[in-house]
């Protein structure tokens, strides 16, 4: 018989309490205030370093150091406010990549997440000097093994642990479009075939490679029914969204309150992903083609055709970050409907733990 | 084995085609419906080949079977 309590999560030398990672949101969604009210509650808080500096004053001139020092402070300001554990979730699109993972390192953050791109040519030198693990994220068990045949092949070392972001996740998406509804895809389907590249690296490398689930998880049952696949724990980003410590506007949090099951949809990014967000607006306009006019120039992701896209995306999600969302709009997850209420962070850990055993005694 | 064999080895290998479907003007996304992740196993399957590095500055010109051609030949030298 299984246990009915959550179990930790062990990524290399760290424990956390519960296996319940907060997936970074960008831009400035998840920052010092929601990361380490989660770390307090023995989760994995994580700062979202993409777009990071457009809170700084000096942003459209000197776009790369805001970033940098925004990132810095966030980190310790997290690192002040708990002892638990602290990561950072830098996206491999970023123009400022290489820059920003450099800044984590030397914040000493507890782990780095790696996504939206191949996390292939990394700093390892100052990777393997520091403490601090680093995870990527991806959408298939190819995209896994690729990650893991290329640091074993030039690193002769594996990443520390790896989440997987199945299709109902929030933001954007490693899939393609048609995929998104292909059950084929699902990440109850994803799931087993990452385990079975993970124990490859893990038997090579006689180290345990936790494995995190990401996408539409919602409730404690959604987390044991995973476990019990074989999950090590997962990542959430919608449920903390609605908390009082999440760091956005709280129209951004209302958004996620109000919204019904059709508002939820998958948009084009201009940055040639598709992404899901809230409908709205704004959204309404770009699709009917009334282009909003861009304000920046400057390339903060390397696929980015700035000079071509409708919008600046990381403008209109810091619009919505602050609350303006008529220029602007929210990434949500599949699930994010079902949000009724703004509550605490510890109130979310408490109920999703309640669920949690509530199913584990069935 | 020339530089052309071995190249459409490699790619009908990778991406599951047979050798006669890739002629060198073929481009890997448009016309042999490679994807990010395959374009990625390519430049890797080519480096251990060849012995070689592909710089991603250098691996974003690839489009075509004849670029990688090329591409391997400046590298190491027409055999």
């Amino acid at each position: 018989m299984s246990s009915r309590k959550l179990p930790k999560l062990k990524i290399g030398d760290l424990e956390a309490e519960i296996p319940i990672i907060q997936g970074g949101m960008s831009v400035g969604i998840s920052l010092s205030g929601l990361a380490s009210a989660v770390a307090n509650e023995g989760g994995i808080g994580v700062i979202g370093a993409a777009a990071i500096g457009m809170l700084e004053p000096d942003f459209k001139t000197n776009f790369k150091e805001a970033n940098k020092r925004a990132l810095r402070k966030e980190i310790r300001k997290a690192k002040e406010m708990t002892k638990g554990i602290i990561g950072v979730n830098i996206m491999v699109a970023l123009s400022d990549f290489e820059e920003l993972l450099l800044v984590a390192i030397e914040e000493k953050a507890d782990l780095v997440f790696l996504g939206a791109g191949l996390p292939l040519k990394v700093p390892f030198e100052a990777l393997k000097n520091s403490s601090t693990k680093v995870v990527p994220i991806v959408s298939s068990a190819r995209a896994a093994d690729l990650i893991f045949r290329y640091w074993a092949k030039h690193y002769n070392h594996v990443p520390d642990a790896v989440v997987i972001e199945g299709p109902l996740a929030g933001g954007h998406l490693g899939f393609k479009r048609e995929q998104i509804d292909d059950p084929r895809y699902s990440l109850e389907n994803i799931l087993p075939e990452v385990i079975s590249v993970i124990r490859v690296y893990e038997k090579q490398f006689e180290k345990k490679i936790p494995i995190i689930v990401a996408g539409g998880i919602y409730t404690g049952e959604d987390i044991y029914k995973f476990i019990q696949m074989g999950a090590d724990g997962v990542q959430m980003g919608t449920r903390f969204v609605a908390t009082h410590e999440c760091d956005a506007d709280v129209r951004f949090k209302e958004a996620f309150v109000k919204c019904k099951k059709e508002d939820i949809i998958i948009i084009d990014s201009p940055v040639g992903l598709p992404g899901r967000a809230i409908k709205n607006k704004f959204l309404e306009e770009v699709k009917a083609g009334i282009k909003k006019p861009i304000r920046f120039l400057w390339k903060c992701l390397k696929p980015c055709d700035f000079k071509k896209v409708p919008y600046c995306i990381a403008l209109a999600l810091t619009n919505a970050k602050k609350g303006n969302l008529e220029e602007g709009f929210a990434f949500a997850g599949a699930n994010a409907y079902r949000v009724d209420k703004i509550i605490s962070v510890k109130e979310l850990i408490e109920s999703l733990l309640i669920e949690y055993e509530k199913a584990a005694s069935v | 084995m020339s530089v052309e064999e071995k190249v459409i080895d490699i790619i009908a290998q990778k991406l599951n085609l047979s050798k006669d479907q890739i002629k060198p003007e073929a481009s890997f996304v448009e016309d042999l419906g490679a994807d990010s992740l395959d374009l990625v196993e390519l430049v890797m399957a080519m480096e251990e080949a060849f012995g070689m590095e592909v710089p991603d500055e250098d691996a974003e010109k690839l489009r075509t079977v004849k670029d990688v051609i090329d591409y391997v030949k400046s590298k190491i030298g027409d055999q």
